[in-house]
């Protein structure tokens, strides 16, 4: 009985071992494909808080903002993340005479500024935290 | 595709491995199961399941490299235990003792800020260790590199190991002011070839090797006279030339890594059970408990390679070289992340230091290279080894989330 289970486990022990060092090697190159080595120095971006290892989709440390950004679930977003409780057009953020400016695109789960739902049109400053489901991103600009 | 991976399949996996591994264990010595089996296994499974947890809550830094310890020690005990039962409880107990001190390192690494000044007193340390291993020390298995304090016997050298790095990594670290020294390079050049001449007449040439390779890859990468890299490794060919003729102990190595077979009965004894035993388990392995790796001397501790090769096949073994290539990229990576100099150096010295470390052991008893004495990290039995090693890994954990002076300046 134990020789028999021994002869067994020893492919099952191979078998967990290599299952184990591939998942960390996996979430290791997931991690280095998600580091942007782009020069963040200047402008403005949306830095993710939330670590990014944590969360089963891919995401990037940060996202720069140029003129629009847009995140929701959908593949024409800026940000795409596939999150049911994400809507397709979740939220955009629009530069106006270098003013940037957030908009819930009719979410159903909302987008929160600083702990607060977002309903209007709302003017975002350097600093500001943006939640969205469990995902959290702080807005910084440098100029 | 992505869905299901995240943070926590690994530890599941770890987590399966144990509980698979711990019921064999339990059918093996089924008739004579007492109460310090069901220790072992509880004790196990609480204890990396629980450290796991606790550092994935309280650390933002790197969270692999303790994953990547936790499967190395999982597979060093559970082969310990089938060995000796007794060894295998102690294990147990020091593989507590080391996380215990792996969270102390972690934290005092993170919240003290003054490392990088305190070189003399590392120097003196180093120097302390030695002098102390000299006057106590007993000489086992040729090499005078234990003492005994109250009982427990410590091998100084470990602590030495993780002292020197620090050594270096201040002086590096602080390269500027030393610059205005003539000479320092040098100096620094001829303080860690007395190390290694004392280690040398310890006979411990392990640790002389680990000490020397720590060194050279730090000056290789930090020096700025190419001159004396070029110098180091002149001296380095010729002190091994010198060591061969000079001293008997490492001309045995030498020619039993050549050629063991015609010293089987006495010299090459070790070395080629060692080759028997990974042979005879071939891919797959004996299966746990149906090999004999008590043939092997010192199958617990630095042949324990061979007895994981033997009943859990060389598969295995080549799993605990991608682990431990595994954990010394990490240390790398954190290196690369890190912004300030001195805690950059401690990062690279302590991946360097696991990873000649394991080369060194496993090339020796595969016979790749010159076999010496040393310990695998984390998978071999010995309570100096573990603690320091776990100590080492805490320091590295505290450098993957600290930031230095350089870090502060950019905020």
């Amino acid at each position: 009985m134990f020789d028999l289970m021994s002869i067994g486990f020893k492919y099952v022990f191979v078998f967990i071992i290599y299952l184990f060092i591939f998942t960390i090697i996996r979430m290791i190159y997931l991690d280095i494909r998600n580091v942007d080595y782009g020069n963040l120095d200047s402008g403005s971006y949306l830095k993710l808080l939330n670590r990014i290892d944590t969360l089963p989709y891919n995401l990037s440390d940060s996202y720069p903002v140029e003129t629009e950004l847009t995140l929701g679930r959908q593949k024409d977003n800026t940000i795409q993340i596939k999150d049911p409780y994400i809507s397709k057009h979740h939220f955009r953020i629009i530069k106006d005479e270098e003013e940037f400016f957030l908009e819930d695109l009719g979410s159903s789960n909302g987008t929160y500024l600083n702990g607060e739902k977002v309903l209007d049109v709302t003017r975002i400053r350097k600093g500001d935290m943006l939640k969205v489901g469990e995902l959290e991103f702080i807005f910084i600009d440098r100029e | 595709m992505n869905d299901k991976l995240n943070s926590k399949t690994p530890r599941k996996l770890l987590f399966l491995f144990e509980i698979l591994s711990l019921s064999l264990i339990f059918l093996y010595s089924w008739e004579g199961i007492q109460m310090e089996t069901y220790t072992i296994a509880i004790g196990l499974v609480v204890l990396i399941y629980f450290s796991n947890f606790i550092l994935s809550k309280i650390s933002s830094g790197d969270n692999y490299i303790f994953l990547i310890v936790s499967m190395l020690i999982s597979i060093g005990i559970i082969m310990i235990y089938r060995i000796s039962p007794e060894l295998g409880l102690k294990q147990l107990m020091w593989l507590t003792v080391g996380i215990t001190m792996f969270f102390a390192a972690y934290f005092a690494i993170k919240y003290i800020g003054f490392w990088e000044q305190l070189a003399p007193l590392y120097l003196a340390a180093c120097y302390i260790l030695f002098a102390v291993t000299f006057v106590m020390g007993t000489r086992t298995n040729g090499a005078i590199n234990w003492i005994s304090i109250a009982g427990i016997s410590i091998q100084p050298a470990e602590i030495t190991k993780i002292i020197v790095v620090f050594l270096l990594a201040s002086f590096y670290g602080g390269i500027d002011k030393y610059r205005k020294i003539k000479n320092a390079e040098l100096f620094l050049m001829g303080i860690m070839y007395s190390f290694v001449a004392l280690l040398f007449l310890q006979r411990d040439l392990g640790a002389a090797v680990i000490f020397f390779g720590i060194f050279t890859g730090l000056q290789y990468i930090y020096s700025e006279e190419r001159r004396l890299i070029w110098a180091n490794i002149g001296l380095s060919i010729m002190g091994a030339a010198a060591g061969y003729l000079l001293f008997d102990h490492v001309k045995v190595r030498v020619v039993t890594w050549l050629d063991p077979w015609p010293h089987i009965n006495d010299k090459g004894y070790q070395i080629t059970q060692s080759l028997f035993a990974i042979a005879e388990g071939g891919f797959f392995g004996t299966g746990l408990g149906r090999g004999n790796p008590s043939f092997i001397p010192l199958s617990y501790n630095d042949f324990i390679f061979s007895a994981i090769s033997e009943e859990m096949g060389i598969f295995t073994g080549i799993g605990i070289i991608m682990l431990f290539m595994l954990l010394v990229y990490r240390g790398f990576k954190i290196a690369l992340r890190q912004e300030s100099q001195f805690y950059r150096i401690i990062a690279l010295g302590i991946s360097l230091l696991f990873g000649i470390q394991s080369f060194v052991i496993i090339g020796g008893v595969l016979k790749v290279i010159p076999l010496t004495g040393l310990t695998l990290p984390f998978v071999s039995y010995g309570g100096t080894s573990v603690v320091t090693s776990f100590i080492a890994l805490g320091i590295l954990q505290g450098a993957s989330e600290k930031r230095g002076k350089a870090g502060k300046a950019n905020e």
